[in-house]
């Protein structure tokens, strides 16, 4: 191997040392999204975190090669032949990257499938009934139910007799079933800072929890192009709040509900919509 | 030049100008909006703005005849207006049209007016039966809902619910407001047509 040659893969090795070292330290330091307002947030960012900080290096490594490609191996024309050096037949840089791949890939599909499993049921079908029901203990899941219609979200509470509001407000620490279902089309709940995003589908009732683990007002936002406003099918007046503070603010919705309890349709997983066949 | 040259040449500049003049109509174009008056009194030392609507079965001209909508003091589909930010905005709407029900039952309620209520003919109202809407003025990002009362399927020819109620506009923006009723008859399950145009059950507010 000639000097220069052997100047060459050192310089390369620094470069992509460097690069890789000192992503990674940003990227073990700093923020994931979707960061940590929530249980599964939390889980979805360290998944993130971990799946980053692996592929960063071999990012590094391609961007560092494509570099030492174009300009580390200029030859000017007044220093001749020089022989590059033959990679066919070197078998050791060969086992070094088929290894290395293999490792990555398959401890990732390991990890990938242990975090999959490991995590808590996720979107699926209520096997619960619906009925206005107080919790049998405080570590009873809240139920919440979204409601999407075109072009608005409104959320009902059985829990506390079926009142239903145009505002999520959910307190924190405690574990939240959200059943989401549809009134017309296809839409889809999505609250990015908890880390959830559920279809909302007519006659379906999509089911999962989640328990908020920080204060704070947040944006939930239709992620199914759903019509006309589809792209204002947002709200950014979601709140996760204290117990205490939520106690208190679905008192006064319930107040605030009282002229149309009598008329609203008795607590379900599903509704039909009634008519059934609108002005068709 | 030759022949050929500038037959291309003067082609191009009319395909130029063409293009030109249906772009420039095309940006140039508002809808009709519906008139919004000041009226002489203030409220807490908010001025008071008037908007006044007819929401009807059929249009009855323009490109939709049949559909329903709201319309403006000249008869047009409309549903844009501009309010002052802050003022006290009291909508009037000469409901005329029959009731199709809701499919959420909840925007039977009024809520997010002053007061979080409306009156209907005078008399004040809270909430109705959610099957007698005929449609709702709702503008969600203000949680302003009110929902209006359908006229009786036998009630005579000219026949109107007079729904009044007041808000008080926000900081300056653009506010959608829409109808939660399905009430685009004819189309699939009431929600195609009219609901998914501006200018007929759907529309904008803007507070300047
Ligand atoms: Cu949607
Ligand atoms: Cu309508």
């Amino acid at each position: 191997m000639t000097e220069r040659r052997r100047r060459y893969i050192r310089m390369y090795a620094l470069v992509w040392f460097v690069l890789a070292v000192a992503g990674d330290i940003g990227l073990a330091l700093g923020p994931t999204p979707p960061f940590q307002a929530s249980d599964l947030a939390s889980s979805q960012s360290t998944v993130i975190k971990i799946l980053a900080v692996i592929a960063w290096p071999v990012f590094s490594a391609v961007v560092a090669t494509i570099a030492f490609t174009l300009f580390g191996n200029r030859v000017a024309p007044h220093e001749g032949d020089i022989d590059p050096g033959k990679l066919r037949g070197d078998s050791r840089p060969q086992i070094a990257w088929i290894s290395a791949s293999i490792v990555i890939v398959l401890s990732l599909a390991v990890y990938g499938t242990v975090a999959l499993a490991s995590d808590q049921p996720g979107a699926g079908i209520s096997t619960t009934s619906a009925s206005l029901r107080q919790p049998a203990s405080p570590s009873d899941p809240l139920e919440v139910q979204v409601i999407a219609q075109q072009w608005w979200f409104t959320y009902r509470y059985p829990t506390y007799g079926g009142v239903e509001t145009p505002q999520l407000v959910i307190p924190v620490g405690q574990k939240i079933q959200f059943h989401v279902t549809s009134l017309d089309v296809v839409h889809s709940f999505w609250f990015y800072a908890l880390g959830v995003k559920a279809d909302a589908v007519p006659l379906n009732d999509n089911v999962f929890t989640v328990t908020p683990t920080q204060t704070g007002t947040y944006r939930v936002q239709c992620s199914e192009l759903c019509g006309l406003w589809h792209g204002n099918m947002n709200a950014d007046d979601a709140m996760v709040v204290s117990s205490s503070d939520f106690a208190a603010w679905i008192q006064q919705q319930q107040a605030m509900d009282a002229p149309i309890l009598k008329y609203l349709p008795a607590y379900s997983h599903t509704y039909e919509p009634n008519p059934p066949a609108y002005g068709t | 030049m030759g022949l050929r040259a500038s037959i291309a040449a003067v082609s191009i500049v009319i395909a130029g100008v063409v293009v030109g003049f249906f772009v420039t109509q095309y940006m140039g174009h508002t809808p009709p909006t519906v008139t919004v008056s000041t009226s002489a009194n203030t409220v807490e030392g908010r001025p008071v703005v008037d908007v006044t609507f007819t929401t009807v079965a059929a249009v009855g001209s323009g490109l939709h005849p049949n559909w329903v909508a709201y319309l403006n003091s000249d008869g047009n589909p409309s549903t844009y207006f501009h309010v002052p930010a802050g003022s006290v905005v009291r909508i009037t709407i000469d409901q005329q049209d029959g009731a199709s029900g809701l499919r959420n039952p909840y925007f039977g309620l009024v809520r997010g007016t002053v007061g979080n209520e409306m009156t209907v003919n005078h008399k004040v109202m809270t909430s109705i039966n959610p099957d007698d809407a005929a449609h709702t003025f709702t503008i969600p990002d203000l949680g302003v809902s009110v929902p209006l009362l359908g006229v009786a399927d036998n009630a005579p020819a000219g026949a109107q619910n007079v729904v009044q109620f007041e808000f008080i506009a926000p900081p300056q923006g653009t506010y959608r407001w829409q109808c939660f009723v399905p009430c685009a008859a004819g189309t699939l399950y009431g929600n195609g047509g009219p609901m998914q145009t501006l200018g007929y059950m759907a529309g904008e507010m803007t507070v300047s």
